[in-house]
């Protein structure tokens, strides 16, 4: 999709595509570099940007603790859980309201959707409450349970925009052919909607993945920790900052999300402009 | 699917091509009770719960609670460190929200008009994808006093040293930085989207009545991209309010609590003070607040209906 009323700007165009880049990267670009320096690299006055004597000193004692590779384990378990739990029931329940009139459709779509403008963290004292009443701290499964809560309401938004927008001629003609309500669902609806599954999985897992405050508030012992958590207990555990092991650690949290991102960007954007700007 | 199984009465009459509003039954309230119950009981239920702790008091010797009324409200504003941390929130959002939203635009617009686009939006897009806590590690790391690259910078500008989480302005100017750097990308790709959309024939219109640039923008893309604006706005607005790792690791809500936010203190007087009812207090303002912007961003922003 050229452009044609752009090609006479494209010369002009590279200064101010370099400063945005370079805002965007720089701060990345150091905690990669400095993942890479060593401990007395960081002495040095005026500080490097880059290191003298790249090492991998960092990422060898970040991935031959089995701490690390614990806190992966449960970033990824409940991540994963709460993409599919949320992907699978915000779907189902988009399909409901976007096809069917019933009883109380309005109230309970205002249930899922008014939630958005709660902003999230003023939740994590009665949520605290709730699970502690329940016997349920400090474990995967509540966490779990909260963020998919939480991400329910954005994704059936999402995807009441993309059932909406298949043609209700392919549903009747399906059920002249006998189609119960779920054959629908699972022969029309959800094949047509794989652009917008893709688009909330990684708005969810992006978010399960990522998520700190609730974390911090709902589980305190290791074996349930995740990978923020540990990255903001860096901060008190070591008794001088290790600024390059640090930097390691962060980079190694980010990268399964990057990859994620990056593997379904063009849904995702294609995603957001039909689904939540609406 | 199964042709033999009995037809019910609803199959009946959608095959009959009514397949509005005339189903009933339980069908759709098994496709929509799991997702209710699930916002029910994480978002709704607190809600309700949070307002019910902000009436009461509890008293941790005797285990008793009793109704307060809007005693923990009187008590919070009459506090002056409330009133400053409520103070300290409005400037964290206000800054967040203008510098956020030029930054978006002019990225946007930017982005919009260069080649490889969709590099460089998956560029731009990544300080969002990444944690909060990722985010707060690498900035206050880039303004470290000991070998940060702010120092690097100070100092072969010849500028001198500037401890930047030391003093209130620069500690919440920093902080505001790090909202736009990594809240920011999100309202820059919904603005992004919106512009894709607008006319290229308005513009060629405005051209033949000889518009400059600048009126272009003011009265082509900005009213064309009205309804992205305002979704930008609001998610910068909010994803601000929700800033606590970027102020817990960095600043720890210091120095001298100029950079303690509504959220820190919520968080605070949950966990550290372990008083519910306050901290459900404080909530309920962040809930006041939010809901009154988010009705009023609508209003003055929002998607103009008629057009």
């Amino acid at each position: 999709m050229k452009r044609p009323r752009m090609r006479n700007r494209r010369l002009g165009i590279w200064i101010p595509l370099t400063l945005v880049v370079l805002w965007a990267a720089t701060p990345l670009v150091w905690a990669l570099s400095a993942s890479f320096k060593t401990r007395s690299e960081f002495a040095k006055t005026p500080p490097l940007f880059f290191p003298e004597n790249p090492t991998i000193e960092a990422y060898q004692k970040v991935l031959g603790d089995g701490g690390f590779w614990t806190f992966a384990r449960n970033s990824l378990l409940i991540a994963v859980v709460a993409t599919v739990v949320t992907v699978a029931v915000s779907t189902i329940a988009a399909y409901g309201f976007a096809r069917y009139a019933f009883k109380w459709r309005h109230v309970l779509l205002l249930v899922i959707l008014l939630p958005r403008l709660v902003p999230r963290i003023s939740l994590i004292v009665p949520v605290y409450d709730l699970m502690r009443g329940l016997g349920l701290l400090n474990t995967q499964f509540t966490l779990m349970v909260v963020y998919i809560g939480m991400a329910i309401p954005l994704a059936t938004w999402i995807m009441i925009g993309f059932v909406g927008g298949i043609p209700r001629e392919l549903d009747e003609a399906a059920r002249v052919d006998g189609a119960t309500s779920w054959g629908v669902f699972q022969r029309i609806i959800l094949p047509l909607a794989i652009p917008g599954l893709l688009t909330i999985s990684v708005l969810a897992f992006r978010e399960a993945w990522n998520e700190f405050p609730f974390a911090l508030a709902l589980t305190n012992s290791p074996d349930v920790r995740t990978l923020p958590y540990q990255l903001f207990l860096f901060k008190d555990t070591l008794g001088i900052l290790d600024v390059g092991l640090i930097q390691g650690f962060t980079i190694l949290s980010i990268i399964p999300i990057l990859i994620i991102y990056i593997v379904f960007e063009k849904h995702v954007v294609a995603g957001l402009t039909a689904g939540a700007v609406k | 699917m199964k042709t033999a199984k009995p037809v019910s009465t609803r199959q009946v009459a959608s095959q009959a091509g009514a397949s509005w509003g005339v189903r009933r039954g339980l069908t759709p309230l098994l496709f929509v009770g799991p997702a209710v119950i699930f916002v029910i009981v994480i978002m709704v239920y607190p809600v309700f719960r949070g307002v019910w702790l902000s009436l009461h008091e509890s008293n941790p010797f005797t285990g008793t609670t009793r109704f307060v009324g809007l005693g923990q409200f009187i008590d919070l504003f009459g506090a002056p460190a409330f009133r400053s941390s409520l103070r300290q929130s409005l400037i964290l959002v206000a800054g967040t929200v203008v510098i956020g939203m030029l930054v978006a635009i002019g990225f946007a617009m930017v982005l919009d008009r260069a080649p490889l686009g969709r590099l460089w939006r998956t560029v731009i897009l990544v300080p969002w994808l990444i944690s909060g806590v990722a985010v707060a590690t690498i900035w206050r790391a880039l303004f470290s006093p000991t070998g940060g690259f702010a120092d690097t910078v100070t100092s072969a500008l010849g500028l001198e040293r500037i401890v930047w989480f030391g003093k209130p302005g620069t500690a919440m100017f920093v902080i505001i930085m790090i909202n736009v750097w990594s809240i920011s990308p999100f309202s820059t790709l919904i603005i992004y989207t919106g512009l894709k959309t607008v006319s290229l024939d308005l513009y060629e219109a405005a051209s033949i009545d000889g518009a400059s640039p600048l009126a272009k923008f003011w009265h082509v893309t900005l009213p064309s991209i009205r309804p992205q604006f305002a979704i930008a706005l609001v998610f910068l607005s909010f994803a601000a309010f929700n800033s606590f790792e970027t102020i817990l690791l960095t600043t720890g809500g210091g120095p001298a609590r100029s950079t303690e936010v509504l959220a820190v203190v919520l968080f605070r007087k949950g966990f550290e003070q372990l008083d519910f009812n306050s901290a459900a207090a404080v909530m309920v303002v962040l809930l006041v607040i939010n809901l009154v912007l988010s009705v009023s961003y609508v209003k003055l922003f929002g998607a103009d209906e008629s057009t």
